[in-house]
């Protein structure tokens, strides 16, 4: 993967969170390492909302014990899970 | 630190002057020994509040001791030799807690579990062995084969292994990097842990994630503000304990059964107290771990809840049943994986507390309230969960101010949350379904519904309040660690506690003060556990498959093959009014000590039911302390006492036995008509406790709940009034019976003293304490002001055991029976006040006369 197509997939993400679970929020805040599980943003309901929009948006297939903080806590991380299975 | 260290200007190209150098020096010193300084300042102070308090046990005394010099130690280390130093400690921590033998017999079997997780096989295969060898442990744990090792392994292996070696298994499986073996070692003999068989579950990802992952001043200092915290929770736990609890039988409106609820749920604060200071600890260590419990009484729904009471439990619970339900189900749509998924969870952790209950205390208690609790919870998080699958939840970036609306509804929310988990925890906590509901109509009759809403009422203000403060003193922004504030926070809290803990200092505040604070320096069972433990005698009713009771403790120390008397062969079941009795000529051990019925059926040496020509007889009357559970043939305290008598009268005196397991003033009376006089006694001796009027009570009600038919027409009069019948729910019938104790005890007294007068016979009632006896008076006043009343001669034990250890005295930690050594303490007392009262307490026959120097020489013997 390039890194265009690297800072695409963070972009997509980062739209995605700040839509669905952050409406209203200031887009500048949400960073590559803000932490999101422990930060409380993801909680197990958002986890599995975003593991489905990652599935359909990238045609990939995520496996129950990447639902977690190593792969999902930060855009970076989810990012660099995207790019694993691609 | 370690940069600091290494740039301690070795290898610089120019040296400066000589006072420079040594200027630069002591600023470097002072940066390294300066935070340290405060830091094990802190901790020294946690380890004196910790002595002071009594905190937990002794041995976590000497824990946190060890812990502070290791920390001392382990923060100078180079980063190489830390894990590997923080096992070493961990093990070290093991032999002093355990001792070298048990303490090796607990790793040794840690090392061969740890060991199948590795064997060079398929994950299958590991797991196969792994479950073949938990069979075998089990087995094990429930005494079907004899071990080496004491029964205090077991709680602790099964508290390091029953759900790490889960998450371990798990997490190897998808490890990049193996970690070091000191680490996975490490992992599952932590330090904390001997001292906790509660323990948090520890995830093995984050245990090595997390290690050193930020700067190691802050992560220590966090893990000293978390020690301090749950220092704060045991102590207001121990004033909940101690001060706020009352019995669910006291609850008569609702303003009690406020109160009830409240402080049933606030006893969680021991859980959580323990896991801050765990997870504290470990901080000191470079674990960088997360929260156990984050202001859990202030969720503001029930998944809420959910995620704030023991995260470490809900992330296990997550990683291990719910994500692979919900990834193996979600082909069939995703509600339905999600509530499928969200009670398998439930249903898992119903299951997994009593799997760990099995492995704390041996028994695998599942019960309907325990089925309710996780049913009704679960069934409120996936229906909370579904709301905010479609509706979503306000989440934020940063910390912002609420609107007046905003805050508001979040108050209601959290008031509501906060009242329905109260009414749950109650439920969950009752000894049975029935007990819980009989607790709402006595709420009933004894108030308005509206005085529960002291609860809310009280709540809301302290959010109130709350919010307030998160105004003034938590402006907008960013969140995160504040190193300044955490350590401001640590100091000042430590400090207040150390100075509170000052004699010096609590005992010039005032004696209500001074009692109070007395009382959260010291671990003890409140006045309703110790009933409890009595009762769980009597009963076997009580329930200690709780964290919220502290009984929990001492039955897991308890061995599994611990039998009551009751349960041998020793005791029969009558059917009748008389409940048990012992089986004639029946020997067997008991707690490794002869117990041994004569012919006649009585705990003694055999004789003969016509009085031996020249013996003056005592008829002993009483439950299992005469009887002797506990203590082997020959230390009885009517042994003891014959011993004595002999010793004064030259071998014409005997006491004979008619203690019996279980039984109260009720049988006691029945077995003096039906046989006792039948033995021509020269005199009565009926053994009190300060239990026997609620003792009756409950025993009246069992009876009544039985059918069993009633002897005396007083009795059948009492239950008439009392309005009770077979139908009845035992904790109701108590209920009804309890205001006719007061005339119950004195009719059995009247009664006893009559049959003994209209044989010409003294009657003596003896005051007997438990051994640990303290708190109602009054119940103990008003025994002996009916047994004068009712012209017992009376002889008061109080306070025969003070300034003796318990240890000294009782059979057991979990079992208050007085042992051969206080048996002695009472028959030496009840000796004495025998000889100096001869006058009035006329024994007749041989022993009248009885001069007592015999006696005095071998007293002088014996120490107290």
């Amino acid at each position: 993967l390039t890194v265009d197509q690297a800072s695409e997939i963070r972009e997509s993400v980062r739209s995605y969170i700040l839509a669905e679970f952050l409406p209203g929020e200031d887009p500048s805040e949400l960073r590559d390492d803000t932490p999101l599980i422990t930060g409380g943003i993801l909680d197990s309901i958002a986890t599995l909302k975003l593991v489905g929009h990652l599935e359909e948006t990238y045609g990939i297939e995520l496996e129950a014990h990447e639902a977690d903080l190593e792969h999902l806590n930060t855009i970076s991380d989810i990012s660099g899970l995207v790019q694993s299975k691609l | 630190m370690e940069r600091r260290l290494e740039s301690t200007g070795l290898g610089e190209a120019t040296s400066p002057p000589p006072a420079v150098a040594a200027l630069r020096a002591a600023v470097r010193l002072w940066e390294v020994f300066a935070p340290f300084g405060l830091l094990a300042l802190q901790l020294g102070l946690c380890v004196v509040v910790i002595y002071q308090f009594q905190i937990e046990s002794r041995a976590f005394l000497h824990l946190s001791i060890l812990t502070f010099f290791g920390f001392a130690v382990h923060y100078f280390l180079p980063l190489s030799l830390r894990l590997p130093f923080f096992l070493l400690l961990s093990l070290a921590g093991i032999g002093l807690v355990f001792g070298v033998a048990n303490g090796a017999w607990l790793v040794a079997l840690g090392l061969v579990l740890f060991g199948i997780c590795h064997l060079p096989v398929s994950l299958r295969a590991r797991v196969a062995v792994l479950l073949a060898a938990g069979a075998l442990l089990a087995a094990l744990r429930v005494d079907w084969l004899p071990v080496p090792w004491s029964a205090a392994v077991w709680p602790l292996l099964g508290s390091m292994f029953m759900f790490r070696i889960a998450v371990y298994l798990y997490d190897i499986r998808f490890e990049k990097e193996p970690a070091p073996w000191s680490q996975r070692l490490a992992y599952f003999f932590m330090l904390p842990n001997i001292c906790f068989p509660l323990y948090p579950v520890i995830d093995y990802k984050s245990f090595r994630r997390t290690w050193h992952d930020r700067p190691q001043n802050e992560v220590i200092q966090v893990g000293l503000l978390w020690i301090i915290r749950g220092i704060l929770h045991l102590i207001l736990y121990r004033f909940v304990y101690t001060w706020c609890v009352i019995p669910a039988t006291e609850v008569g409106s609702f303003a009690e059964l406020a109160r009830f609820m409240l402080t049933t749920f606030l006893l969680y604060l021991r859980v959580s107290g323990q896991f801050h200071l765990i997870i504290g600890m470990l901080h000191l260590f470079g674990f960088n771990l997360p929260e156990t419990h984050h202001l859990y009484y202030l969720a503001s729904s029930f998944n809420d809840f959910w995620r704030r009471i023991n995260i470490y439990w809900k992330d296990f619970m997550m990683k291990l049943f719910y994500y692979p339900a919900f990834f193996e189900l979600r082909k069939r749509g995703q509600t339905f994986a999600l509530v499928v998924s969200t009670l398998f969870v439930f249903l898992g952790t119903w299951l997994l507390h009593s799997y760990q209950w099995f492995w704390l205390r041996g028994t695998f208690p599942l019960t309907l309230q325990d089925g309710l609790f996780w049913g009704i919870l679960g069934g409120l998080v996936v229906a909370n969960s579904l709301w905010e699958a479609r509706r979503g939840r306000t989440r934020t970036l940063s910390r912002r101010r609420r609107t007046a609306a905003e805050a508001a509804g979040l108050a209601v929310r959290t008031t509501a949350t906060f009242l329905a988990i109260c009414v749950l925890w109650s439920l969950w906590n009752s000894e049975s379904v029935v007990e819980w509901l009989s607790l709402w109509s006595a709420a009933a009759r004894g108030g308005h519904p509206a005085d529960l809403l002291w609860i809310p009422a009280l709540f809301a203000a302290a959010i109130a309040v709350g919010e307030v403060w998160r105004r003034v003193a938590r402006p907008a922004g960013a969140a995160g660690v504040n190193l300044h504030s955490v350590t401001l926070r640590s100091v000042a809290w430590i400090a207040v506690l150390t100075v509170i803990g000052l004699p010096q200092v609590y005992t010039r505040l005032g004696s209500r003060v001074a009692s109070v604070v007395e009382s959260l320096r010291q671990t003890r069972l409140n006045a309703e556990d110790e009933a409890r433990l009595q009762k769980g005698y009597y009963e076997d009713l009580v329930r200690v498959d709780r964290f919220n009771s502290q009984l929990w403790e001492l039955y897991m120390k308890r061995p599994v093959s611990w039998r009551s008397l009751l349960d041998t062969e020793a005791i029969a079941h009558t059917g009748d009014f008389a409940y048990v009795k012992l089986v004639p000529s029946v020997s067997l051990e008991v707690h490794g000590k002869p117990f041994s019925i004569n012919g006649l059926g009585l705990r003694d040496a055999e004789t003969t039911l016509a009085k031996p020509a020249g013996t003056t007889r005592i008829a002993m009357l009483g439950s299992s302390h005469v009887e002797g559970e506990g203590v082997g043939d020959g230390e009885t305290i009517d042994g003891r006492l014959e011993e004595l008598l002999d010793a004064d009268a030259a071998g014409d005196f005997e006491v004979l036995n008619f203690g019996v397991s279980a039984y109260t003033p009720l049988e006691i009376l029945y077995q003096l008509d039906q046989r006792v006089f039948d033995f021509e006694p020269d005199a009565i001796f009926f053994v009190a406790h300060a239990i026997d009027a609620e003792q009756v009570i409950s025993r009246l009600a069992v009876k009544v709940r039985l059918g069993v038919d009633l002897p005396y027409p007083e009795l059948v009069d009492a239950v008439r009034r009392a309005g009770i019948d077979r139908d009845t729910a035992q904790s109701v019938a108590k209920r009804k019976l309890e205001p006719l104790a007061p005339e119950l005890i004195e009719w059995v007294y009247r009664s006893i003293v009559g049959r003994a007068r209209e044989r010409g016979i003294p009657a003596v009632w003896i005051y007997l304490p438990r051994t640990d006896e303290r708190g109602d008076e009054a119940a103990v006043e008003s025994l002996f002001a009916r047994a004068h009343q009712t012209g017992f001669h009376v002889i008061d034990l109080r306070g025969i055991y003070e300034g003796i250890e318990l240890e000294a005295i009782r059979v057991a930690d979990w079992d208050t029976h007085p042992n051969a050594h206080a048996c002695g303490i009472i028959a030496r007392n009840i000796h004495a006040a025998l000889t100096a009262r001869r006058d009035e307490i006329n024994l007749g026959g041989a022993g009248r006369a009885a001069a007592p120097a015999a006696a005095e020489a071998l007293r002088d013997t014996e120490t107290n």
